[in-house]
Formats: C-alpha cells, structure tokens, sequence
C-alpha cells in the first residue's frame, strides 16, 4: 500500500525528529552494549590488545573471588535494609503530617530538606557527623553508649551507608503524602462508624491504599540502591583504612576499582554484567509478587 | 490483609453526610486526622535530629583553622568565621574555578537535554511512521539498563576520541536525550489537543514550523521539568567526573570538594570549615532550584518521580 505524498512527508520529518534519540541510542548504548559483552570476555588493560577468555572472568569471580562476593553480600544487606526501612519510616513520618497539624509546612521542609541536598555534600558531612569523636557518638555517650568506629569499622559501615540513606526519607515521605491526600474521606468516615480507631485505620485503609505507591518506590530504591557509589566512595576513601577497604566493598566502587585504579577493564565489565543480573533478578521477583500484596482500586470496583 | 473497601458501600442516594457539613465549607475533623501531642512531639524530635548534620556542617563551615587542626567542634556554632566563605576564592582553593566547571557543564546538559527531548518526545507523540511503536518500546526497555553497563565502553570511547580530561564526555550526550525526558515530553504533548497542530497544518505550517511556532510555547513546563531534573542531576554528579576529569582545574564543585578532602597533607585533617563552606555552596543552589522550580515539577505531577532517586 503506497503513502500519501502527505504521510511520506511526516513519516520523514519523524525520522529526523527522533534521529538525536537514533544517534545516541547507537553510539553510547547499544554499541556500548555489545563491546561491553565482548570485553568482558577478554583479559584487557585498555592499553595493549585484548586477550580472549571466554567466560573466565565470569567463573573467577563466582568461584575464585572473595572480594567480589563480600561485596555482592554488603550490597544486598544495604538495600535489603536501607530502601524498606526508608519506606517505612517515610510512611510513618507521612502520616504524622497528614493529621491536622500546626506549623505543617515547616516540619515538612525540615524533613524534605536533607533530600535537596546533593550527595557529596551529604556524603562529606557524614563523614564528619559519624568521626569517632562526632556529635552522633557524642550522642551516644550522653546515654551512656560507647558508640561505634562508624566508618573505620567494617562490621560498621554498612550501618552508616544506612544512616545516610534513612536521613533522606524525607523524599518518600512527600511521595507518601500526596498519595495519601488522594484517599477518599469516605473510607475513613466509613471506619470510624464502623468503631475503628486510628491505628487499625492506618493499617486497613492507609496502607493498603499506597501500596502501589509503596511497591513502584520499593522497586526504584533497589534499583539505585543496588548502585550505591558514591556515599560509598567519600565514607571510607581507600587510603585511610587499607585494612578495611575491602570487607566493606559494594558492587558498584568494587567495579569502578578493578576499572579506573588497576584497569582490569575485562573483568569489570564482567561484574557490571553480573550486577545487571541482579537488578533483573530482584525487578522480576518484585513484579512477580505484586498481585499479592499492592492493592489496586479497579480489582474491587 | 485484610481491607475494609469491599465493604465499603458507595455514597446512598440521600447524601446524609452532605447535608450535615457545617455552613462554611469546614468539615469535622476526623479521629484519624487528630494531632495528639505525641504527634508534635515525634516531628519535633525528628526534624530536631534530622536537622543536626545540616547544623553541624554549618558550625563546622564558621569555625576557625585552629578549631579544626584541635578537631575541636561544636554541634551549634560557637565562633563565627564569615572570613572563609570569602577565603575559598581567593587562597589557594580553586573553588570558584569548580563553580564555573560546574556551571558549564550542568547548564551545557540543561540546554542539550531540553532541545532533545523536546524533539524526540514531540514526534513520538504526534508524528506518524512506520516502526515508531517498536522504536518507542526500545526507548521504554533502555530504561532498565544500568550505566554501569555502559560505563567503560563509554571511557573507551571518549578516550579514543581524546576528549578525556574534558567537559564533552559529561555535556555531549545530553544532546542526544535520554528516555525518561522523552517519555516525559511524549505524555505531556499527548495530553494537549490535537487541533492545533491540525489547524496549523491547513494553515500550511510545515512540521517543524509546527513543533517551533505551535508546541514549543506550549511545551515550557515540561521542559523546565527537564531542565531541574537535568540541573539537579549533573549538579550533583560525582561518578561521571571523577571518571573523566583529572585536572583540578577542571573540576566541578561535586568532585572538587571532595578532591580536598584528599589532598590534605600526612598527618594533618583535612580543611573540614572550607569542605563544608564548599558543601553549602554546593547546596544552597538546589535548594533554590527546587523552591523556584516546585510550581513545573507539581504542575507536571511528577515532581517525587525522579527527585528522590539518587
């Protein structure tokens, strides 16, 4: 069926309009993409030609690297802890300022305030909030508790990546809050008729009402979770702590190292492949339960 | 779970609630909705903790040389020196060269972004051709890729083409957009009504006079969406320059800042007052950003979408 001169004219403007999208999908995704693979099946510095292995690097570090696997469970226990505990204490946070409060506005900028700051900055004053000596320990020691090496110590760290990341829950606190606005009043009017207080309110109507809020926000801190990088970088910088540095590895410095410091540009494609896998692993398994726990309104009506 | 919507019938007929809304709009407040004083009393703390490391690198950005050599601070100020928000410019501290290298490249992605993804999402939503739908699930799916992916092809690329050590590798890309401003921008124009295209199109208006005479006025607010979200995010970056950038004269303010804290000389702490002078100054303009911005990102309904996800 031949197009009009009119359509031929719009299907070609469509072309040029999207070529920028085209271009860069070609050449820093898809092209990357498939060099990616074939790197990381070779021994290569990025200096001298690249040696083929097959899946070498791959068997190496399932089988033959602790590090990779110290990391690999460092990161799991982080986002495993940090993203729903976020989201919990977002949640409870977001419905202490759903009520009727005075002053609303300021408690909710004081609590979404740490979110605008940027991650350097929230990283660095960490590092000096969490020194052995630091208010956090000071703290602490008010209430007679010795408090921990924070950062020095590797059974530690992962608690202050933690810190870090509950700090900013303010984000879903916002989230949480404007889906909670768009709960009927009815519900809630219903209940109170029906003799339920407040708390048993908060969990048959509130939440299960957010729980697709709840569920896409759960997804998308796993996701960024899982490439925890930076925090990571500036709370335990290499040089100060050699010892150390390793017990506390995450994926996504691990792989950034073996890359940029020794330039075992095969191998830390490898672990990039490997991290992708996870990430899949977890979105899947995330989707897969959703029918039986996010409540959607179209299912009842 | 159990959840009390199935057996919450809809509103009867009478409407007996309506009727018993006190005159004046103001409706009783319900048990739920009551603020107890333990309520002020967990936001008061909360915000009071939440509050502290923003306080502490406060006091810690006024204290003096000899406070942080003793490591001798305070949670609030105790002394106040002003003098080193004006000393990061002029010592030995580039900071207002990482202000600039921030700046240029965080306005260069701004500027590349919003001419992109406006094109690429207009003809998405309104242009047709042949493969579109297929090529807007890849846009869709490449969403999923993690950089890390991407990553150390991408360095070898960028090295071969000698623009290590640059801007272009963190600036270059955003003129080629990226899939979430385009699905961003294909949502919006969908929304818009089609006549006016249409009415422009007998009016004999080309299709790219169309997307510049008729969508792009109209195309603002999703486009400054984009430009805060692009804004905030290669304000912030600390991974892409840190691969890229070697020269401290080239940095920007997120890596510089942090490239202090290492240069410290053996056996002496790091700057910490100028550090955290060079946090806040890091900072403050997000925060601007966001209270000037907060109007587009509600108004587009997505302002919680991408802000939270670091």
């Amino acid at each position: 069926m031949a197009m009009s001169r009119l359509r031929r004219r719009e299907a070609l403007w469509f072309y040029v309009f999207v070529s920028p999208w085209v271009i860069g999908f070609l050449a820093f995704l898809l092209g990357p993409m498939i060099s990616s693979i074939y790197f990381s099946m070779t021994d290569w510095d990025s200096f001298t030609p690249p040696k083929w292995v097959g899946l070498d690097n791959y068997t190496k570090l399932l089988t033959e690297d602790p590090v990779f696997w110290k990391a690999l469970g460092n990161t799991l226990f982080y986002s495993a802890v940090s993203v729903p505990l976020g989201l919990l204490v977002g949640l409870w946070l977001a419905n202490l300022l759903n009520k009727q409060v005075r002053a609303r506005k300021l408690f909710r900028t004081l609590i979404y305030l740490p979110t605008l700051v940027p991650l350097v900055a929230a990283s660095l004053a960490f590092r000096v909030v969490l020194a052995p000596s630091g208010p956090l320990n000071d703290v602490l020691g008010w209430v007679g508790i010795k408090g921990p090496q924070w950062l020095l110590d590797p059974s530690w760290v992962k608690y202050a990546l933690i810190l870090l990341s509950v700090w900013g829950a303010g984000s879903a606190t916002v989230l949480l809050l404007a889906a909670m606005k768009g709960i009927p009043r009815e519900l809630y009017e219903a209940a109170e008729i029906d003799g339920a207080g407040p708390v048993r309110q908060f969990w048959s109507i509130t939440v299960p009402q957010l729980t697709p809020v709840i569920f896409f926000n759960l997804v998308m801190g796993l996701i960024a979770a899982f490439q925890v990088f930076s925090q990571v970088y500036i709370l335990m910088p290499k040089a100060s702590q050699p010892g150390t540095y390793n017990a506390s590895q995450t994926m996504v410095p691990y792989l950034f190292d073996q890359a940029f410091s020794y330039y075992h540009m095969g191998y830390a494609s490898a672990i990039s492949w490997l991290l992708f896998a996870v990430i899949l692993v977890f979105t899947l398994v995330a989707f897969r339960t959703t029918r039986r726990w996010v409540f959607y309104e179209t299912e009842v009506k | 779970m159990a959840t009390l919507a199935p057996t919450v019938a809809p509103p009867q007929g009478g409407q007996v609630g309506k009727d018993e809304e006190p005159p004046g709009g103001t409706t009783r407040v319900l048990g739920v909705f009551k603020a107890t004083p333990f309520t002020y009393a967990t936001l008061i703390i909360v915000s009071a903790v939440l509050s502290v490391p923003l306080v502490f690198a406060v006091s810690i950005a006024l204290s003096t040389d000899h406070t942080v050599t003793t490591n001798g601070f305070t949670i609030f100020p105790s002394e106040f020196e002003w003098r080193n928000f004006t000393r990061v410019f002029d010592g030995d501290l580039p900071m207002g060269r990482f202000l600039v290298n921030s700046l240029i490249i965080s306005l260069g992605s701004v500027i590349g972004q919003m001419v992109s993804s406006g094109l690429v999402g207009y003809a998405f939503a309104r242009l047709r051709a042949p493969g579109k739908n297929v090529m807007f699930l890849v846009v869709i799916a490449t969403m999923m890729i993690p950089t890390q992916i991407t990553m150390i092809p991408q360095f070898i690329l960028f090295k071969d083409l000698g623009w290590v050590n640059t801007y272009l590798p963190l600036i270059v890309p955003n003129f080629f957009s990226n899939a979430f401003n385009v699905f961003l921008v294909r949502q919006f124009v969908s929304r818009m009504p089609s006549e006016l295209d249409e009415a422009a199109m007998v009016d004999g208006l080309g299709f790219f006079g169309i997307y510049r005479r008729i969508m792009l006025p109209m195309l603002w607010p999703v486009l400054i969406a984009i430009g805060i979200f692009t804004l905030t995010y290669n304000w912030g970056d600390f991974m892409g320059p840190l691969i890229y950038l070697n020269d401290e004269s080239k940095m920007p303010l997120a890596l510089g800042v942090q490239y202090i804290t290492t240069t410290a000389v053996a056996g002496q702490p790091p700057p910490w007052n100028l550090v955290m002078v060079g946090s806040i100054l890091l900072t403050l303009p997000m925060i601007a950003v966001y209270y000037l911005g907060q109007r587009y990102l509600y108004e587009m309904d997505i302002s919680g979408g991408s802000a939270g996800v670091k």
